[in-house]
């Protein structure tokens, strides 16, 4: 539905050149949801606004429902939808039910439709009796999801936002992260970036991680949470063992660590699944609270790949 | 194309609209000054009310005034837009960007216009003054107009580009003052004589007023006036086409 293939932009500035993002692609189905990840200044918003023929990039093509946004443009963006990162993307004077016309309006929908289609995503998002309301008299929140709305008056396939839980509170994020998986259910190509990367990890199929401008990982989110997951076991006793039997577990290969008297860590050798048993037996007749084994949070696998150099 | 003309009428409707103390105030202004232009042109020249005389300073500061808001317009809507994160949202819409702010251009003046037109009619009615009117006049009005989108695309362009242009706006309308009211065209030097005809709206301004006052004008100021409008208006566009375009390589459409 989205593609995107070779991005590259250098911005000049009063301090040099910056090369905001070099060789950048990926593509998004139809019903897919991919997270793109990266530290601040890493190229995210510049990589949206390029998909969104914002900026013009130096190289590279963006596909959109199989038109070229560089030479069809005013066709390709009726396709787009987009939130930007921080920027109200609301007339503030108008309310909430004038601004979903408006746009609806300049995107070339019928008044009548897009009144049915306004009043259908304000009751999606649980803001119908705020219709006649000024968006300035709205939370942030709300204005949030009416900017939500706004991108999505003509049924766009593609669906991009920058940072869209951004200093929302939980009730209005889960507004939020709810709409977006019900857009995805329903077929549409959502690309997201966030800082959150919890929001990434419920909400996405795959991710981006971008740094300095490239790509430097791109796959399903839980093919990466599981090959970031090491296979270590955390295991907790009710009360404290002795320390001849935590001296005992130290012959067995693998490694242990001993973080207190009611709590250790092991890390098998490669393929080794069975110590684990022996380990166990050892710790015989304790009584167990909890054997779990370590899972990877993309919270984790971001550090990872971010801070490992040498990479790029 | 209709579809979305009402839309930006409506939006500009309601944003006039919605706080009426704005408008009420700037309609109470208009007010003021007509009226004092009505009475102070009578006082100063000592002549009968109405005619000709008066006629040319009320259509001279009407013009003016409406030539200002045009070519201001543009420029302030974005640099605003730009600040509060529409601008890039109309960017994506799909029209090319000159024809929705010229399109806004013109819903903002039609909004400037109406309440400025009911004032001096309410004015006219109430002193029973007369003053001339031809409505071949509409013509080199409409001119002036597009000569004032002309020049507010040029500072619009600006605005795309360094997202400031109060300092500008000021040089221009100071510079409006002096080509909208000033004689110049009457001036017999050979240097007014080109000024008059390569400058914005001095040769509309004199056409209106020639067609105000005798119904008719030469057949040079209308060529004269219709070139320099057509000219105008072009070079407007161009450059406002070609500023979005750096504006999208360089990434300044929006704040940054
Ligand atoms: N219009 C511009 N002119 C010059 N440099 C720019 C411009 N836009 C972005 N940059 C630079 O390009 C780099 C990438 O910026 P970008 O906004 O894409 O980062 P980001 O990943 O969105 O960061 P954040 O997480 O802070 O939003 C930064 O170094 C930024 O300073
Ligand atoms: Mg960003």
């Amino acid at each position: 539905m989205l593609e995107v293939t070779g991005l590259t932009k250098r911005f000049r500035s009063r301090t040099g050149v910056v090369e905001a993002v070099r060789g950048v692609s990926f593509s998004v189905a139809a019903g897919e949801v991919l997270a793109f990840l990266g530290p601040n200044g890493a190229g995210k918003t510049t990589t949206i606004k390029m998909t969104a023929g914002l900026i013009r990039p130096d190289q590279g093509t963006v596909t959109i429902h199989g038109l070229d946004l560089c030479h069809r443009q005013s066709a390709a963006v009726q396709h787009i939808g987009a939130v930007l990162e921080g920027s109200r993307n609301l007339y503030w004077r108008l309310t909430v039910m004038e601004n979903l016309l408006y746009w609806g309006a300049m995107r070339r929908i019928p008044y009548r439709q897009a009144r049915l289609r306004a009043m259908d995503l304000l009751e999606q998002v649980g803001l119908t009796d705020r219709a006649k309301n000024t968006v300035q008299t709205l939370s942030r929140g709300m204005q949030q999801k009416v900017a939500l709305c706004q991108a999505l008056m003509h049924r766009p396939s593609v669906l991009l936002l920058d940072e869209p839980t951004l200093g929302l509170d939980f009730e209005s994020s889960e507004g939020i992260k709810n709409m977006v998986r019900h857009l995805a259910t329903d077929g549409t190509a959502i690309l997201l970036t966030t800082h959150q990367l919890d929001v990434a990890e419920e909400l996405s199929d795959r991710v981006a991680i971008i740094r300095g401008g490239q790509l430097i990982l791109e796959d399903h989110t839980k093919a990466v949470l599981q090959q970031y997951s090491r296979s270590a076991y955390a295991i907790v006793t009710e009360t404290p063992l002795p320390s001849s039997v935590l001296a005992s577990m130290s012959d067995l290969p693998g490694q242990v660590n001993v973080i207190s008297s009611q709590r250790l860590q092991y890390v098998p050798r490669d393929g080794d699944t069975e110590t684990l048993y022996d380990l166990l037996g050892l710790l015989k007749p304790y009584p167990l609270l909890q054997v779990e084994r370590h899972q990877a949070d993309l919270a984790e696998v971001f550090q990872q790949v971010v801070n490992s150099e040498g990479e790029v | 194309m209709i579809g979305m003309l009402m839309a930006e009428w409506r939006r500009t409707v309601v944003e006039t609209v919605r706080y009426p103390l704005e408008t009420i105030s700037s309609m109470a202004t208009l007010f003021i000054v007509f009226a004092g232009l009505f009475y102070g042109a009578t006082y100063i020249t000592n002549s009968p009310i109405g005619g000709g005389r008066l006629t040319t300073v009320v259509v001279g500061y009407a013009v003016w005034m409406t030539m200002m808001a045009a070519t201001g317009d543009l420029g302030w809507s974005i640099q605003n837009e730009a600040q509060n994160g529409t601008l890039e949202q109309v960017m994506m819409f799909p029209w090319p960007p000159v024809v929705i702010f010229l399109v806004r251009a013109f819903t903002a003046i039609v909004a400037f216009v109406l309440p400025m037109v009911a004032v001096l009619l309410g004015l006219l009615a109430m002193t029973h003054i007369h003053l001339q009117w031809h409505w071949a006049a509409v013509v080199p009005f409409a001119w002036a107009l597009g000569t004032a989108w002309g020049l507010g695309l040029i500072v619009a362009s600006i605005a795309l580009l360094f997202k400031r242009i109060g300092q500008v706006l000021n040089i221009v309308q100071f510079a409006m003052l002096f080509l909208i009211l000033a004689p110049i065209a009457d001036f017999s030097a050979w240097g007014w004589r080109i000024l008059s005809t390569i400058a914005p709206f001095t040769a509309q301004v004199t056409l209106l007023r020639d067609v105000l006052s005798q119904g008719k004008a030469s057949l040079w100021l209308w060529m004269e006036s219709g070139i320099n409008f057509s000219l105008m208006i072009l070079l407007g566009i161009l450059l406002f086409i070609w500023a979005t375009r750096v504006a999208r390589s360089r990434g300044i459409l929006g704040h940054y």
